[in-house]
């Protein structure tokens, strides 16, 4: 007991120290000129980052009045969520938004599956040609053969104005793979052979094995899939030229953010009755400004959940060599 | 654990490699238009290979709609047609299964050879089908519109699955009767082939495969349009990139905007750097954290959104015009717009690039540090002389990779920039391809300069690499 007390003498003596120290340490004109610009600067440019959201968020919760003659600029005035409410009822706008969760979500869960599976096969060296296989995957990333090849290609394969164009061609991402190849190969090999020589198949090891263990890469490469996929919209806008039903949120906003004049007019593309109604209890500015938030929310809630694996998986692919 | 062959098996495995390789002939060719035997018609598109004809009734009869509808070709023959496909599809699968368990012992083989005698049959039932449906499409009376064609993918395929059939029969009949008590089996390594080979195939469809829409860039093409010896150009779409005035115009352009943004994206690719070693110089934790979590939200938002943000601060009733006076629309117009692009693409990225700075400070040994104070090195000097020189290696790959990619800036953030007075400097090679092909429907000038660029691109790549080996001994792809 009276060690632990000494102990703790010890640190507050030594804390004091240090406090002293630095106060008697006298910083120089230029180290707090330096100071000073530094926080400034990165404060402001912090600012510049967070404004922009919470001026649309503000904006949406306002009285669309003031909104609309300009008057909510740094605080919210006559706070309601009815432009949230009313978004329900567009009819479009709700589809769109069920197809970027349904793509998110599936195309996450099925590229995360396979590449969790495929960074596992080709690590096993008894793989017939793994060296070639490993390569034919990988020399992908570095080349492509041009937008229109890509689409002529997916039009054969009848992946036009199909849901599963979302999903399938994103099934196989090669960088993901060697960011998992990487990381299994780091886990000990003695559980996967002990398992192996019990007499488990490959797919058992993997599935009881190694998946459980490759969990914090496999975390990091769902979240850059899932962010990928709520953000897509080039293919959205390619390959679903005749599927409007299809058309991810991302293309939506861009579709209205780009109907510059006649707010029924947005309205009548698609839209029935009661979209039309709720429509026009928004005038056209609050409308984009609360799709955009609608888009964007999604991400603002997940980010901090997924902020903390972000160095992980940049410095993993920094890695890879 | 390893089975045993016997001399029969050894000889069967002869015939099973020819079986397995007709097979994967017969897997290859479904992806390509020219060998399907299902087009019939001239009204069937030029776009339509065989896995297209089964998978997908719709992009079959796309082109057809009028005919049906007149009568010139009946339902009848285009389902009989479709099911035709439908079977033959099958058919390949269940042979593709009688391939796989064909690298297994003998109780697998014999497990998987009915499924390749069955999977040829059905394929030939397939066949006979679109036989029937071609006959009844000879009927048509209006054979000027409909221009029945018999395709020579139909020998093609034909010639596949006798190949098949006959060895697959071949081998149930030379391979030993199998012991039943034996297990299946297989060796690992063909085992995790075939695990991989599903992969293998989705790699080849969807990164390989557009590379044969190359040979666009040789024809006179249209959408909806032949590709056939009448229209074969030979290299005159890649002379016309250099002849036709036009093109020649569009093209400098499109080259002077790409090379002019990247070359600002490269000239101010230290940014990230700077950010992260002037960030490091924050001692009050908690400021440091919110700057990192706030800066690096924008990276996680789309192009659509930052146009949306843009948008709302400074469009004409946005929050600069209404918070300090004004109507100026600030995204409208081509003034210093490649400025303003380069000022958006670093507000995005600028936080999350740094990160990989913020990690390599971290990495820096501090001993370096404290020998530099102990050399009297202040503040500055320890910035300069230890954490720059610390963070100029991973500097070197990241600037390398920018100069690699120096003609693929994306799209995205042109596409959703650009407007009617801007476009003359906006538009990039990518977005210009696009509107190209996409929209105007010049699919093989399109292709060409795709093909350029990917080109252009590859050797850039490399060359990039090179340096760095030469350099540092370390490639970087």
């Amino acid at each position: 007991m009276a060690k632990t007390k000494q102990e703790k003498l010890d640190a507050k003596a030594e804390k004091q120290y240090y406090r002293s120290h630095k106060k008697s340490h006298k910083l120089s004109f230029g180290d707090v000129t330096f100071n000073v610009i530094d926080y400034v600067f990165f404060g402001v440019f912090t600012l510049l980052c967070f404004f922009p959201f919470y001026f649309l968020f503000i904006n949406t919760i306002s009285n669309n009045d003031l909104v609309q003659r300009g008057q909510i600029t740094f605080y919210p005035k006559g706070i309601n969520f009815d432009n949230y409410i009313a978004m329900l009822n567009v009819s479009d706008l709700g589809n769109a938004f069920l197809i970027s969760i349904a793509r998110t979500i599936i195309g996450t869960i099925v590229m995360v599956l396979a590449t969790a599976f495929v960074g596992y096969l080709v690590t096993k060296k008894e793989m017939w040609g793994r060296k070639f296989w490993y390569r034919f995957l990988v020399i992908t990333m570095y080349f492509n053969a041009g937008t229109i090849p890509w689409f002529l290609n997916m039009s054969m394969l009848g992946l036009t104005n199909n849901f599963l164009a979302y999903i399938i061609p994103g099934i196989v991402a090669p960088y993901n793979i060697i960011l998992v190849k990487t990381y299994i190969e780091s886990i000990p090999g003695e559980l996967e052979e002990s398992a192996l020589i019990d007499g488990a198949g490959f797919f058992t090891v993997w599935r009881k094995i190694i998946f459980p263990l490759s969990k914090p890469i496999l975390a990091t490469i769902a979240i850059f899939g899932a962010v990928g996929h709520w953000n897509s919209f080039t293919d959205s806008l390619i390959l679903m030229q005749n599927a409007p039903e299809l058309f991810t949120l991302q293309h939506r906003l861009y579709i209205y953010l780009n109907t510059s004049s006649n707010l029924a007019q947005v309205m009548s593309t698609g839209g029935s009755a009661a979209s039309n109604a709720a429509a026009s209890m928004m005038n056209q500015k609050v409308l984009k400004y609360t799709i955009s938030m609608v888009t964007v929310i999604p991400i603002l809630v997940v980010y901090p959940f997924m902020n903390r694996y972000f160095e992980k998986g940049i410095m993993l692919g920094a890695v890879k060599g | 654990m390893k089975y045993e062959i016997s001399s029969k098996e050894k000889r069967a495995e002869v015939v099973l490699w020819i079986s397995r390789v007709a097979t994967f002939l017969s897997v290859f060719l479904l992806f390509f238009p020219q060998a399907s035997p299902t087009r019939i018609t001239s009204l069937i598109g030029k776009n339509v290979s065989l896995f297209t004809s089964a998978v997908s009734y719709g992009t079959l009869t796309s082109e057809m709609g009028r005919a049906l509808n007149r009568g010139w070709l009946s339902y009848f023959s285009i389902t009989i047609l479709y099911i035709g496909a439908v079977l033959i599809l099958l058919g390949i699968i269940a042979a593709v299964v009688c391939a796989c368990t064909s690298l297994g012992n003998l109780r697998l083989k014999k497990f998987g050879m009915p499924f390749g005698v069955g999977g040829a049959l059905a394929a030939i039932l397939g066949l006979v089908l679109v036989y029937i449906s071609y006959t009844q499409v000879l009927l048509t009376d209006r054979p000027e519109k409909v221009e029945p064609s018999f395709p020579g993918g139909f020998f093609v395929y034909a010639f596949l699955i006798l190949v098949i059939l006959i060895t697959s029969i071949i081998t149930l009949i030379m391979l030993p009767k199998a012991d039943k008590n034996e297990k299946f089996y297989m060796e690992p390594k063909f085992k995790l082939f075939l695990m991989f080979l599903p992969f293998a195939m989705l790699c080849f469809v969807f990164s390989y495969l557009p590379l044969y829409g190359w040979r666009y860039a040789f024809f006179d093409y249209s959408a909806g349009g032949t590709l056939s010896a009448d229209n074969f150009v030979g290299f005159k779409w890649f002379t016309n990139l250099f002849q036709s005035e036009a093109t020649k115009a569009d093209v400098v352009r499109v080259l002077r905007n790409t090379l002019a943004m990247s070359g600002l994206g490269i000239a101010t690719s230290w940014l990230p750097m700077a950010f992260a070693i002037f960030l490091n110089e924050i001692k009050v934790g908690w400021f440091k954290r919110i700057v990192q979590t706030f800066t690096t939200i924008p990276n996680f938002i789309s192009w659509v959104l930052v146009y949306a943000i843009a948008l709302a601060i400074f469009s004409t009733d946005g929050f600069i015009n209404t918070a300090f006076g004004g109507d100026t629309n600030y995204l409208m117009g081509n003034h210093l717009i490649w400025l303003k692009m380069l000022a958006w693409g670093t507000w995005k990225g600028i936080g999350w690039s740094a990160i990989i700075y913020i990690a390599g400070i971290s990495g820096i040994d501090q001993q370096l540090y404290e020998a530099a104070t102990v050399d009297g090195a202040g503040r500055f000097q320890k910035m300069w002389h230890v954490t720059v020189p610390g963070l100029l290696p991973t500097y070197f790959v990241m600037l390398l990779m920018s100069v690699a990619n120096v003609l693929s800036n994306g799209m995205d953030q042109y596409l959703v920039f650009k407007n009617a007075q801007n476009v003359s400097t906006i538009e990039v090679l990518d977005l210009y391809v696009y509107t190209l092909g996409i929209q105007n429907g010049n699919i093989p000038l399109s292709t060409v300069i795709g093909m350029v660029k990917s080109v252009v691109s590859v050797v850039l790549l490399f060359g990039a690499n090179g340096i760095s080996k030469a350099i540092r001994g370390e490639s970087i792809v």
